[in-house]
């Protein structure tokens, strides 16, 4: 048989004849429509009978998926609340910004007494209340005999809430991948660590950290679909991105036991809903191949209401997209946030042989089985001294993210590395030659694994814990003098990075400081760094020293193209 | 003949005939196998454990005019072919105004190609065959001495349920090709899919993007005949005309030819193709050498002693000669860390080799080691040692072998310029993060 020919444009322009569309295939819930729109001129607002009534069962569901999506969608902690009016918006950091796109569900908090599931059990009983909730709703409406026709409006809004909240989320993490800070280009200590001493997670994300380029390009994929859904017109284009990205990341996650599969399966779930609202019309074009006509609805605005939703917009494209972008620039540049910020000695840089290695003066010739020799030796561009030691330590298994402020917890190169491996964080009095050098490791009381990428926001709460020696900042190891010459870590990197919660978050870790580091104060001696010694007393107040000569240690990965941080 | 139902459709643009006259030359000789060689490598396919291979090599098909590598100077003269055939078929033909029906059929094919093309290599990664599990002398190589290519395979074979994943994905986007109406969900799942991969490739340094690229032409060309359609649909809101050509089959000998060919293809592409790639799985992935190593002693030895020619040598990093650590894999592989420089085998593309010697994916992009493949003579016990990498092809070593316990061997023999070298080598109880972590769990605590 022979199709009559109804093309979009002849309907358009009222050239279908009623005729040719009655001999067509009973195409359409809204056919009638169709052609009353065709042979008019589209209305602004519909509320005809397009939009048609909705079943019970359709209702039902509504009601109980609308207050489950603005249950999760809608910050429900205090903290966040206190975060986003005490934001110093002139001195912003990128990670207020971050905070205020990053939270999930969290009604239950910690209670014992709710399943986990791997930490799925949130969701369900998030889902548990609102069908409750929703089945109290239809009674209500039952009772009074005031059932509505549809929820159109309603549906609208809700799509709204869930663009929004899955736009802005995903931008917030899009950013530190699209200036590559997420996952770093590995520290030379890592380059020269076995594969096999590594974590799963740890080789996953140095996977992406080794090809900055690409983290670029993921960064773009995840800040392009948030842009996209903050558009109605482009949203199933954002939503079909969002969930393949992130339904990848999730397995990732899972995988390599990364620890944000929660968060991520969060934008799958939301992606997710915002795609049911297509199913049906896809199904009918694509499979069925019929004549689809869309039924969307959406509400007109007018006066206040225009500049209102003008205004909201622009607020939300302006702060999550053009200044999280800068800010997150100036991340990049001066501050990255996984790796530190202070630049290292310049002369110590470098893969080091260790030549010599004496303990209260009795040399220890190298074999690869002692346990108390150095191996290698490494200083990176920033102040970290790495070096190896066949001992077993205990380990720091956290993929080394959360927003540490101090250098000295920036621990990316520390976290999910094993196989002798020891670094430390130093201060150098450049004028004496000594480094004040303290390890980074720390234990943290089996609550070790939570400063990761899946932190929420910053619980207040939680920094009042975890501060026990308040008001004594440090025990005074190092010499007031040279600690006048070291001077404060704040002011050490560029003025227009600074920010007030860079300031104040160095204070607060400074007297989170419990005076456990092992530390080890080294005076350094050489010329042009191709020869360096060390003298002094290590971790366990033995005196010794070290001669350490620079290797050219070529590598089969290639360099970096795009560094982050200024050093 | 067939015939086609196209009425509904409007006459094409002057310039949408002429673009589709380039599309249909250019895509069809790009499809389209045109050398004797893959019709011969086609009719004597290996039906037994080597069907996957061949079929694999076979789905990897690009027309080349400048050697065997695939290179965008093969597109250009494509093009160029096309560009010159449309300039003849617009001269001679001038009646038609649209090619509806050419369309559907230049569809047919890309969708067919498409599909084998992502098939092939989706059945590899869902039975993990293409990035195994690292070897032991891959664990205990530095980060740093593995080129980015390799990183991003060893990454990926750590984890076979995620490469499973991938290729579950891979292989479905696949399948929705084989029908026209499921065609615009597939290229929904292949063009990401397939994007991605040509990033890693330009990224990590693969040798596949070229490849990789050409399939997302034609997952791109086969997108945009439902692109407008789905622009107008979830963009526009509008009322969305489905696609209304479908090819009507008067005659039951195309009915039943067109059956026939479709369930050969699904029977050899998917079908057989995906029980053999088991098969393969359960057999022993192709990546590694297959022959077993010396009973018990796989694993990693420390060299306690080591002299050459006579002279006794103590540990050193940085000396040339000496011999580090060694490792013994399970198969006939003996890797040696020393500090002599390692030219690397920089092979980024997938190839599947039957013979062992050919196998140089344990090798391939890594440094700071030196892979030997050897032969035991058990009765003599001498071990005869033959480099493994293709840049040093004359090096080999004869090794007498002696068992010392459960853990020592000793070695001793000529080495690879005849001196006589002697190392006592003792197997560390080496406890590997990447498994110890695993047992552990993330917020575990652990001492290692």
């Amino acid at each position: 048989m022979a199709f009559p020919n109804i093309n979009p444009e002849r309907l358009d322009l009222g050239l279908v004849s009623p005729e040719e569309l009655a001999e067509a295939n009973p195409v359409n819930r809204a056919f009638d429509t169709a052609n009353a729109r065709a042979q008019s001129k589209p209305l602004p607002t519909e509320k005809s009978n397009r939009h048609q009534n909705w079943t019970t069962g359709q209702k039902i569901s509504f009601r109980i998926a609308f207050l489950f999506f603005i249950a999760i969608s809608l910050p429900t902690g205090a903290s966040w609340y206190k975060n986003v009016f005490s934001l110093d918006w002139l001195h912003l950091h990128y990670r207020d910004l971050y905070d205020v796109a990053r939270f999930q569900p969290n009604i239950l908090g910690r209670a014992k007494w709710w399943p986990a599931w791997m930490g799925y059990g949130e969701w369900v009983f998030i889902l548990l209340v609102a069908a409750g909730l929703g089945l109290v709703w239809t009674a209500v409406v039952r009772w009074r005999k005031t059932e509505p026709r549809n929820y159109n409006l309603l549906y609208y809004w809700l799509r709204v809430v869930v663009r929004y909240r899955a736009g802005i989320g995903i931008i917030g993490f899009g950013f530190t991948k699209l200036m590559p800070t997420q996952l770093p280009y590995p520290s030379l200590g890592l380059l020269n660590t076995n594969f096999g001493d590594l974590t799963a997670q740890k080789i996953y994300w140095l996977s992406i950290g080794i090809v900055p380029w690409y983290e670029v390009f993921a960064g773009v994929v995840e800040v392009l679909a948030g842009a996209l859904l903050f558009f109605r017109a482009t949203t199933f284009w954002g939503a079909v991105l969002l969930f393949g990205a992130l339904a990848d990341i999730v397995y990732v996650n899972l995988a390599y036991d990364g620890g944000v599969h929660g968060y991520s399966s969060y934008f799958v779930l939301l992606a997710g809903f915002l795609l049911v609202y297509y199913v049906r019309d896809l199904y009918n074009l694509l499979i069925r191949e019929r004549l689809t006509v869309p039924v969307h609805f959406y509400p007109t605005f007018r006066g206040w209401q225009q500049v209102a939703r003008i205004g909201l917009k622009s607020a939300t494209i302006g702060i999550f997209l053009v200044l999280l972008f800068w800010i997150q620039y100036l991340n990049f540049r001066y501050d990255p946030y996984k790796q530190p910020a202070q630049k290292g000695v310049r002369e110590l840089r470098g893969n080091y042989q260790v030549s010599e290695f004496r303990v209260n003066n009795k040399v220890i010739p190298y074999t690869p089985l002692d346990s108390i020799r150095w191996q290698q030796a490494t200083f990176e561009n920033w102040s970290t001294l790495t070096f190896k030691v066949n001992r077993a330590v205990p380990l720091d298994l956290s993929n080394g993210g959360g927003s540490p402020m101090r250098d000295i917890n920036r621990t990316f190169e520390l976290t999910g590395v094993a196989g002798g491996q020891r670094v430390f964080y130093y201060d150098a009095d450049s004028v004496n030659h000594v480094l004040y050098l303290q390890d980074k490791y720390r234990s943290f009381d089996g609550r070790r694994g939570e400063g990761g990428e899946g932190e929420g926001s910053p619980s207040p709460k939680r920094n009042k814990e975890k501060t026990r020696s308040k008001g004594n900042p440090t025990d005074n190891w190092i010499p007031t003098t040279a600690q006048a010459r070291i001077g404060p870590e704040d002011a050490k990197i560029e003025a227009i990075a600074r920010t007030t919660r860079r300031t104040k978050g160095i204070q607060s870790e400074a007297r989170q400081e419990d005076g456990k580091r092992k530390r080890m104060i080294l005076h350094y001696q050489t010329t042009d760094g191709s020869h360096v010694v060390l003298t002094g007393i290590d971790e366990n107040k033995d005196s010794i020293r070290v001669v350490l000569d620079r290797i050219n240690r070529p590598y089969a990965l290639s360099e970096s193209t795009l560094n982050a941080g200024t050093y | 003949m067939t015939k086609a139902e196209s009425t509904s459709q409007p006459t094409w643009t002057k310039g949408e005939v002429l673009a589709f006259r380039f599309a249909f030359i250019y895509f069809l000789i790009q499809a389209v196998p045109l050398s004797g060689r893959f019709y011969y490598d086609l009719l004597t396919i290996d039906w037994g454990a080597s069907y996957y291979r061949d079929l694999f090599r076979l789905s990897h098909y690009a027309p080349h005019f400048f050697g065997p590598t695939d290179t965008f100077a093969d597109w250009a003269v494509v093009a160029l072919i096309s560009a010159v055939g449309t300039v003849i078929w617009t001269i001679r033909d001038t009646k038609r105004t649209d090619y509806t029906a050419l369309q559907y059929w230049l569809r047919v094919v890309l969708r067919y190609r498409l599909a084998i093309g992502v098939i092939a290599y989706g059945f590899i990664k869902l039975f993990p065959l293409q990035d195994p599990l690292p070897s032991i002398s891959n664990l205990n190589t530095p980060y740093g001495d593995f080129t980015a290519w390799k990183l991003f395979s060893l990454s990926l074979g750590i984890v076979p349920s995620y490469e499973s994943f991938l290729g579950l994905v891979e292989t479905l986007g696949g399948l929705l090709l084989l029908n026209r109406k499921t065609t615009a969900i597939g290229t929904l799942v292949v063009i990401p899919f397939l994007g991605n991969i040509f990033v890693s490739n330009l990224a990590y340094e693969g040798g596949e993007y070229v490849y990789s690229f050409l399939l997302i032409t034609f997952a791109l060309f086969l997108f945009a005949f439902d692109a407008i359609r789905l622009f107008r649909l979830v963009s526009l809101e509008q009322p969305t005309l489905p696609n209304r050509f479908r090819p009507v089959f008067s005659e039951q000998w195309q009915r039943y030819g067109r059956l026939a060919l479709k369930s050969a293809f699904i029977f050899f592409a998917v079908v057989v193709y995906g029980y053999k790639t088991y098969a393969a799985y359960k057999t022993g992935p192709y990546q590694f050498p297959q022959s077993p190593g010396l009973a018990g002693a796989a694993g990693l030895y420390d060299v306690a002693e080591f002299s050459v020619a006579g002279k006794a040598i103590p540990y050193a990093n940085t000396d040339p000669v000496r011999w580090q650590d060694v490792v013994f894999e399970t198969w006939n592989t003996i890797s040696i860390r020393s500090n002599r420089p390692v030219k690397l085998v920089t092979d980024n593309t997938e190839q599947m080799y039957t013979a062992d010697a050919d196998r140089t994916y344990e090798l391939a992009g890594s440094a700071s080691r030196h892979y030997y493949s050897y032969q035991v003579d058990s009765v003599q016990h001498v071990l005869t040692l033959k480099n493994r990498n293709p840049n040093y092809p004359n090096e080999t070593l004869t090794l007498h072998y002696e068992r010392l316990g459960a853990t020592g061997i000793v070695l001793s023999g000529r080495n690879e310029n005849r001196d006589s070298v002697y190392a006592v080598l003792n197997r560390l109880d080496k406890k590997y993060l990447l498994n110890e972590a695993a047992k552990a769990g993330r917020r575990g605590t652990l001492k290692l």
